[in-house]
């Protein structure tokens, strides 16, 4: 069975024709070519899908992309403004907190949806909005001094 | 000025803008062409005859282009130990007979992922089962049943390091010790599982585009399997999501995506899923270690005798390297006089075990340091000092095995020394553990057989100035192109961003033997300083002309100033000689070239790094749960190139080292099936459970290693699991032998203690 | 690989009620799927037909009056976390789920769709039987109420018809001095607890317990209640000693199995220790209500 989903993604609108058991992980990469969500696991459990739908962090891989549709989605690739980056992607480029950089993504749109509902998260507020993604590459510190710094407003956002 | 103008900044990682903007294409996300799904049928049995495969159904389907099983391949069995025929028993797609339940058997490639699924299911497989053993010291037994033909006993490899004469020097001991210790398995978790896009053109030649630790490993195995040259193969490395070991050998993923290819000239993309991932990649070896330690009562240690049996799984893999390690690291970092190692690997039908960050030590240095411990709560010494008395120093030499030269381990011992004073008194149930190690840069022994250098690199300067660095090493998240890079600025005396890396291409890059053993910052880093040296003379010449000064002085270059090594201030632009020097000789490119292999270095390595480690835990003597509250480590990994590259490999070790002594396993059922593989299932510490992390900083100068560097990354994974369980014993006076040390067993042992502790308590009142 | 199947998107309950009467032999309900869509994916279920529940709006709520709290199924547990009706009187349930999953699966994933999924360790039971909680349930031959240890019918198996829907949680108001606590035992933070414990202890003039209950997840086939744990309890006079004894009792009723996270002796153990803790929690809460 197939439906039409009307969905934005990045500030674009766009109507797809996809089968009913589609993922909202599928649309994004393989509707509409947005590779930035990955697909790391089975499980719903490693946090590497994660994208903000209406203004929420969710796995991609975990809802049903009709149930996204009317929704607002942002990806990684909505992060950075024209050509200048995000507060939060400068910060985790100045800690080292990207190394493979396969859960990035993913860490980059949790830390986003985080600052957006809690401006000013203290240390344990921040690790509880990183603890749905695993990495096995960084040991989380780095993540959480770089959201700190920006917390503390030692970047600022491009107008 | 300064010594050094690139080397130690803190840079932003090459590849990182892109890694977060979601614009890195790492192999999952390659789309060609044309390109069909592949995916692959596996054993469910864990020892079974292949009777026969009836493809017909599957082959009919619609949307499959190509079915492939043993047949279609030409029957060649491979493996990483070239210069050992008998270690290359991996057919990858099974031919006759399944070794463990994952055992590759045939393979599709269709239109979508969706329809290669499906079409598996039509494929019908006749097994035998045959019986299946398990547990390493059954599979040597006469009663076991044989996985490899012509290998008794289930034997796959044994081991054996000795100097002095450990039987005389037990004699002469005031205390010796025997004790047991079990260390697990462990996944290697990469967050981008194993994948390959081959692509096999019309014109016969190959495309590999694979998630690798070893670009050139990769082509050399396809083309012995596949039975094409080298050359018309080309293996090229996009963003890859870790290795930590996983990665540097041919896997399932790559074969089969490159025999489906064959035989339709499309690309196939093959991506192991999770489950794929846990149960038919590769993983840490487990061993069972019986240690015997014998010291004066002064702590002086005078021998050890170390048996290790491991479980090898299905196939040899890197598997004999690991207990080859394994008996040497036994011994480190300590000066014995009188060392036995004898190391055993059997075969067994699980899945293979093979390479894993720390190759063996972290298993060694569990056992090691926590028996150290005990011996040294035996003779009332502490911790430090019987550490103290019997570490390795500066240019010790062990007995037929290895020289090293530089070593900070006294430094790392004042270090965490001072940061256990500072801690001061803990409250109860709190306890700091301790553990050292030392660590290779890169491995000398040449078992894959390469006719080339080990590494390779090539420098190009363009007429603007801005550099082309090849290097054949691999970058897999763990820095080297940044560390390269820095390398290759530092030394031709230019910027960091005038480099441009090309790494892990074979199609243009050097041949690199690739990320594992951490061999790249020494031996890559070393060829990048000679091309870039090599490069620099070729442009330095041009200068010396140019400023014709006085025979007696030389010229260097830095930040882009060519000039007088004693007159630093009197010099000129870089840029103005390198048009110079291209002008000044017909336009010729200038390349400058560059190679290492270690060369009478010994056995192992050409460099060793060494630390130590302090883990600070608190326990719950209720439910023996604990908490890994900070661990602070003092390392010594020579000059640091790339600190920021440094402080996440020491971090995210810590991650991986930590679930490893607390939460990481990967238990089997009767049948051999893994019972955890999935996220979720399988145990990793996150950030809530991560613990604070300090570094101190030493300082040493590696003479073998380029700038003074030598390894950070495996290195720092080997303490933990000692570490903490030496603060558990600190904290609560309880120890577990077996990892991972998980708060059962810890509660177990507590029930235990207090037993006995009421025990003798009772005796005493009698 | 999800097996294709036709989703529908009902407006209202009815709507709901109407489709699932029909498919009722070939169809499963989604709410936040955080489970579902996981057990699709592994091939576990096969529904030809699904029913999207997630969106009708009289399912969604929160509302609380001096009867209790009422929380429609499809409430996620973000919502409830954050919920500022939970700080009146009903904090442990944001405790609880505060500790269950993380935050991408409480952003999605419902307290309906996780009390359904029936697992045995599950976070949301114990700290709901605490509450005496009881579910509602529609189908196309009308509503009816149960208590919520009778709804955990098995592991994974609920006393839903196939025609059924859960709409709503009901949780009666707190009886004066009661205080409720909830611990959750897990190697690693956010994960499925190895045991989970809830206890609600009301009291009456001079510590002595009026009212107990100690519900416990991941010690048995369904969440259960230690009865004659509570039995210890009921009437007495709290103290250290007594709540050990509770433990004990509870650690000898529970029926745990053993598995990758812990064995059975071991759950039995955690019984014991945490029926304790949490009782004492419990106690400390209900002095201070």
């Amino acid at each position: 069975m197939k439906k039409i989903l009307k969905i934005t993604v990045n500030g674009q609108p766009y109507e797809l024709l996809i089968k009913d058991k589609t993922l909202l992980l599928d649309v994004l990469r393989d509707h509409l070519g947005l590779t930035g969500a990955k697909r790391a696991c089975d499980s719903g459990a490693c946090g590497a899908c994660t994208v903000i739908l209406d203004g929420m962090a969710v796995k991609s891989c975990s809802v049903l992309a009709l149930q996204a549709d009317g929704a607002e989605v942002m990806t990684i690739e909505g992060l950075a403004k024209d050509n200048n980056l995000h507060p939060l992607q400068k910060a985790f480029l100045d800690h080292g907190a990207v190394q493979c950089g396969f859960c990035t993504p993913g860490m980059l749109m949790s830390a986003k949806a985080l600052l957006d509902e809690n401006p000013k998260p203290d240390k344990q507020q921040i690790k509880e909005g990183l603890d749905g993604h695993i990495c096995r590459c960084t040991g989380y510190n780095s993540l959480v001094r770089a959201i700190t710094d920006v917390v503390k407003g030692e970047y600022k956002e491009a107008k | 000025m300064t010594k050094y103008s690139q080397i130690g900044k803190r840079v932003n990682m090459i590849g990182g803008t892109d890694k977060v903007t979601g614009n890195a294409k790492y192999t999952t996300d390659i789309t060609l062409p044309g390109m069909l799904y592949g995916k692959i049928l596996r054993s469910p049995h864990a020892h079974a005859r292949i009777l026969n495969i009836d493809t017909s159904r599957a082959e009919k389907m619609v949307g499959v282009k190509a079915v492939a099983t043993g047949k279609d391949t030409i029957g060649m069995k491979q493996g990483i130990w070239r210069r050992f025929p008998e270690l290359c028993d991996e057919e990858i797609v099974c031919r006759t007979k399944a070794r463990f339940i994952g055992d590759p058997v045939a393979s599709v490639a269709a239109v979508d992922e969706d329809t290669a699924e499906e079409a598996l299911e039509l494929i019908k497989v006749d097994y035998e089962v045959l019986p299946a053993v398990f547990d390493p010291m059954e599979a040597i037994t006469e009663e076991a049943p044989q996985i490899h033909e012509g290998v008794e006993l289930n034997i796959n490899v044994n081991r054996h390091i000795e100097w002095g004469n450990v039987d005389d020097a037990f004699k002469k001991c005031d205390h010796v010790r025997e004790d047991q210790f079990v260390c697990s398995s462990q996944a290697h978790m990469c967050m981008e599982t194993h994948c390959a896009v081959s692509s096999f053109d019309y014109n016969r030649k190959l495309t590999v585009w694979t998630s690798t630790q070893s670009s050139y490993y990769i082509q050399v195995l396809l083309s012995g399997m596949l039975g094409m040259r080298e050359g018309d193969i080309r293996v090229i490395n996009p963003y890859t999501g870790g290795g930590f070991g996983s990665k540097f050998e041919l896997d399932s993923a790559q074969f089969c995506s490159a025999i489906l290819s064959k035989k339709v000239c499309k690309p196939v993309k093959v991506v192991l899923n999770r489950m794929e991932e846990f149960t038919a990649t590769k993983r840490r070896t487990p061993m069972y270690y019986f240690v015997k330690l014998g010291a004066k009562k002064d702590g002086t240690l005078l021998a050890k005798e170390v048996r290790v049996i491991t479980e090898g799984g299905a196939y040899t893999g890197m598997g004999a390297t690991a207990l080859y390690l394994t008996g040497f690291f036994s011994s480190f970092p300590y000066k014995f006089p009188n060392y036995r190692y004898d190391g055993y690997r059997a075969y067994t039908n699980t899945q293979p075990s093979s390479a894993m960050r720390g190759f063996g030590a972290p298993q060694s240095t569990f056992v090691g340091e926590s028996q150290l411990d005990m011996m040294a709560d035996d003779l009332g010494i502490d911790p430090i000092e019987i550490r103290r008395k019997n570490g390795m120093t500066p240019d010790y030499v062990v007995p037929g095995q290895a020289f090293i030269q530089s070593c900070g381990l006294h430094q790392c011992l004042d270090k965490i020394e001072a940061h256990i004073k500072e801690r001061g008194k803990l409250p109860p149930n709190r306890g700091i553990g301790i553990a050292a190690y030392g660590f290779m840069s890169g491995g000398i022994f040449n078992w894959f057989d390469t006719p080339y250098s080990f590494s390779a690199a090539i420098v190009k300067i363009n007429i603007d100035g801005k550099v082309d660095l090849f290097t054949g090493a691999n970058e897999i998240g763990q820095g080297s192109d940044t560390t390269l890079s820095l390398i290759c600025a530092e030394e031709l005396g230019v910027k960091f961003d005038d480099i441009r890396i090309h790494s892990a291409d074979t199609g243009i890059c050097p041949a690199d033997l690739g990320a594992w053993g951490s061999r790249q910052t020494l031996m890559s880093g070393n060829a990048v300083k000679m091309a870039a040296a090599d490069a620099k003379r070729q442009i330095l010449e041009f200068a010396a002309a140019k400023l014709g000064v006085n025979i007696v002085y030389d010229l260097d270059c830095k930040d882009c100033f060519i000039h007088l090594v004693d007159r630093p201030e009197r010099g000129v632009s870089y840029y103005d000689i390198v048009k110079a020097a291209i002008r000044g000789k017909d336009g010729e490119t200038i390349i400058g070239r560059g190679h290492y292999t270690p060369h009478r270095k010994g056995m192992i390595s050409p460099a060793y790094s060494f630390g130590l480690q302090a883990v600070e835990v608190e326990v719950d003597t209720e439910t023996g749960k604990y908490k890994l509250l900070n661990v602070t480590t003092a390392h010594d990994s020579g000059k640091v190139i790339n600190p920021v590259g440094i402080e996440g490999q020491l971090e995210g070790a810590i991650m991986m080292a930590g679930g490893y002594g607390y939460c990481e396993d990967q238990p089997i059922d009767k049948n051999g099936k893994v019972l955890n593989a999935a996220i979720g299932d399988y145990q990793m510490i996150r950030s809530l459970d991560m613990p604070e992390t300090k570094i101190l900083e030493i300082d040493t100068f590696e003479p073998e290693g380029p700038f003074g560097a030598k390894e950070a990354g495996e290195g720092l994974t080997n303490p933990t699991a000692g570490a903490i369980g030496n603060a558990i014993y600190k904290a609560v006076g309880v120890r577990v032998n077996k990892l991972p040390i998980t708060p059962e067993k810890v509660f177990r042992a507590l029930r235990e203690k207090e037993k006995k502790d009421k025990k003798k308590k009772n005796n005493k009142k009698k | 690989m999800i097996k294709d199947f036709e989703l529908f998107t009902p407006k209202t309950l009815d709507e709901a009620l109407t489709l699932l009467n029909k498919y009722k032999d070939n169809c499963k309900v989604i709410a936040g799927g955080q489970t579902l869509i996981l057990l699709m994916r592994q091939g576990l279920l096969t529904p030809s037909y699904v029913i999207d529940i997630k969106r009708i709006p009289e399912l969604n709520f929160i509302k609380s009056d001096k009867d209790g709290l009422r929380i429609g199924a499809v409430t996620t547990h973000r919502t409830i976390e954050k919920s500022p009706i939970m700080k009146k009187g009903f904090k442990v349930l944001a405790e609880m789920e505060s500790r269950l999953s993380y935050i991408q699966t409480r952003n999605w994933g419902t307290i309906g769709g996780n009390l359904c999924n029936a697992d045995p360790a599950g976070d949301g039971a114990p700290v709901l039987m605490a509450l005496k909680a009881s579910v509602k349930l529609a189908g196309a031959e009308g509503e009816r109420s149960m208590a919520l240890e009778d709804f955990f019918v098995d592991s994974f198996k609920t006393a839903l018809k196939p025609n059924e829907i859960l709409t709503e949680i009901q949780i009666p108001a707190l009886k004066p001095h009661t205080g409720v606590a909830y611990d959750k035992f897990n190697i690693i933070e956010g994960t499925l607890g190895t045991a989970g414990v809830a206890v609600s202890i009301t009291l009456k003039a001079g510590g002595v317990c009026n009212d107990v209950r100690i519900a416990l997840g991941g010690m048995a086939n369904t969440p259960m209640l230690a009865i004659k744990a509570e039995k210890l309890l009921r009437g007495k006079k709290i103290t250290d000693a007594l709540l050990k004894e509770a433990g004990q009792a509870a650690s000898a009723e529970v029926k745990p199995v053993s598995d990758i996270l812990a064995s059975d002796e071991y759950r039995r153990e955690l019984a014991k220790i945490m029926v304790a803790r949490v009782g004492n929690e419990a106690f400390t809460r209900a002095k201070k209500a």
